[in-house]
């Protein structure tokens, strides 16, 4: 039987005000470990969605004392996504799949006669997410995963895709057989498969973005905001710049920065 | 618009001639080294507009210094170069600007020569690198128009000049002896500050061409043309998503760096 958007969605819809700080949102996102909150006023039709990246704009643009308390000042509309991209609650998974590839979005919101009903994500789609908060995180070192997934080109794709569910990763470091790091296949990645029989002979390799953006591991998550903007990645692989031929010291996500953000004591909570 | 600023006043045809013959003198030299020195600013439009060079003059655009674009590595030999024809180089400049701008001058002439390095870098950042090859003498048009259109706070010769550009040259998708729309519109779609101040400047030059009685009514009429095509071709190249969520933060948070008048 075919599987329905609705058999794996998230129900109900996790939302904000619009004039929701940046801060307080980055809170949300944390407590209830999702990556987008919809932004809507009581009894009114969602008006957008905010999510972890659009967050980063935060980091990404305080470069000094007046863009931070600018930036401190926006809230969820001035920064939120609008409209928000839909799918009807009726659609085959593998089509929803296929709409998110197109649109390059990460979640849809889920449509039942006109009203919405619930969120499909990536996550949804392949891994949820963990993170331990540590108690000082003001750089890449403090922020980062230090125990990342890996895995190799080989690496058969159904592989790969359950051990990402059983561990909660949303992706995987791909190295070749001297740990050099050869790219990163993510749940985006394997979206192409939902709905199909994946044909075993198919492996990480023939899926993994080779476009591996790095960075050191005592930048700024300023420096790390930048990064995953302009290249438009949602995770940069931490490495030792003195010695940028040994093994990656970790994994920093879009998602670790906003956990920062809305650390208690951090500037955006203030 | 800044009025009434540097470069701008009458200056009579010696005084303009000085400034052209001492350009000739150093791309002559210039010939056959290796050297790639390109002209920016107001003697480049000059020398690519022959048409309507002339209302740099009859607007009351003077020459101030003579500006050149220039890749790095070649700096110990545009510094050897400028030296044979008698320039001192002010080597406070160089070092203050990590070598990315020299300035010599030439005893009791009152001329003066600036060349950047790798870039020009005021209110935006415009890079040389691989563009240098493109045109000669002077940097390519679209550089050239870019070179104008960085300038938060443009000053009235920075319009003039843009006006001439605009009048002398269609807009198409190479350099040769065309502006590069396509090279515009890739630039500001990956920079939303430069979209920003471009597009807003593109906006006062059309604005105020309707104000200069130097100029026919058609010639208002096509510089209005030429600034429509050019909104119309950077408005329509896709934006990626860090454009679009910086575009969502607007001008409240400041998108160009603070300089002081540029010359």
């Amino acid at each position: 039987m075919t599987k329905l958007v609705r058999d794996i969605m998230r129900k109900g819809l996790l939302t904000c005000l619009p004039d929701t700080s940046l801060g307080q949102v980055a809170t949300l996102l944390t407590q209830h470990r999702v990556h987008a909150l919809i932004v809507s006023k009581p009894t009114e039709a969602p008006l957008g969605v905010i999510s972890d990246f659009d967050l980063l704009a935060g980091e990404w643009l305080s470069v000094d004392k007046e863009s931070l308390t600018t930036m401190k000042s926006l809230t969820a509309g001035d920064l939120m996504t609008s409209p928000i991209d839909t799918v009807e609650a009726d659609v085959p998974v593998k089509d929803a799949a296929r709409t998110m590839l197109e649109k390059q979005v990460h979640r849809l919101m889920v449509i039942e006669n006109h009203k919405p009903i619930g969120v499909i994500s990536i996550s949804d789609f392949v891994a949820g997410i963990a993170r331990q908060t540590k108690a000082n995180r003001e750089t890449v070192r403090d922020v980062m995963s230090d125990a990342f997934l890996v895995c190799r080109e080989k690496t058969p794709i159904i592989s790969a895709a359950r051990t990402m569910t059983q561990t909660h990763w949303r992706s995987a470091l791909v190295v070749d057989a001297r740990g050099k790091p050869k790219g990163v296949v993510t749940g985006r990645d394997l979206l192409q498969f939902v709905g199909s029989s994946v044909d075993e002979g198919l492996t990480v390799g023939d899926v993994m973005n080779p476009a591996l953006t790095t960075i050191d591991i005592n930048a700024s998550l300023n420096e790390a905001a930048n990064q995953m903007i302009q290249n438009h990645q949602h995770r940069l692989v931490v490495l030792d710049r003195n010695d940028p031929e040994s093994f990656p010291l970790g994994i920093i996500s879009s998602f670790d920065i906003v956990a920062e953000m809305a650390r208690p004591g951090s500037i955006w909570q203030s | 618009m800044t009025s009434g600023s540097i470069g701008m006043g009458e200056q009579d045809q010696a005084e303009r001639e000085k400034f052209e013959n001492e350009l000739k003198s150093i791309l002559k030299a210039c010939e056959g080294s290796g050297i790639l020195l390109r002209v920016i600013g107001s003697l480049a439009f000059q020398l690519h507009c022959p048409e309507f060079g002339f209302l740099q003059a009859a607007m009351g655009r003077a020459y101030t210094d003579i500006d050149f674009g220039a890749y790095g590595s070649q700096s110990k030999q545009i510094q050897n170069l400028m030296t044979s024809l008698g320039y001192v180089e002010n080597r406070e400049v160089f070092i203050a600007s990590e070598g990315e701008r020299a300035i010599f001058d030439k005893a009791g002439t009152g001329l003066h020569v600036d060349v950047f390095y790798e870039k020009l870098d005021f209110c935006h950042t415009i890079y040389w690198k691989g563009r240098l090859e493109v045109d000669s003498p002077t940097i390519p048009l679209v550089e050239l128009l870019l070179e104008k259109m960085q300038i938060v706070k443009i000053n009235e010769k920075d319009v003039i000049d843009t006006i001439m550009l605009l009048l002398e040259h269609p807009l198409g998708d190479d350099d040769k002896e065309t502006i590069n729309i396509k090279r515009a519109a890739m630039l500001c779609s990956n920079d939303w500050g430069l979209w920003r101040t471009t597009t807003m400047n593109l906006g006062k030059v059309q604005q105020l061409a309707q104000g200069y009685d130097q100029l026919s009514p058609e010639q208002k009429s096509k510089v209005g043309s030429q600034v429509q095509g050019l909104i119309a071709r950077i408005e329509q190249e896709p934006k990626p998503l860090a454009w679009r969520l910086r575009a969502r933060v607007g001008d409240r948070v400041k998108w160009y760096k603070e300089v002081d008048e540029v010359q």
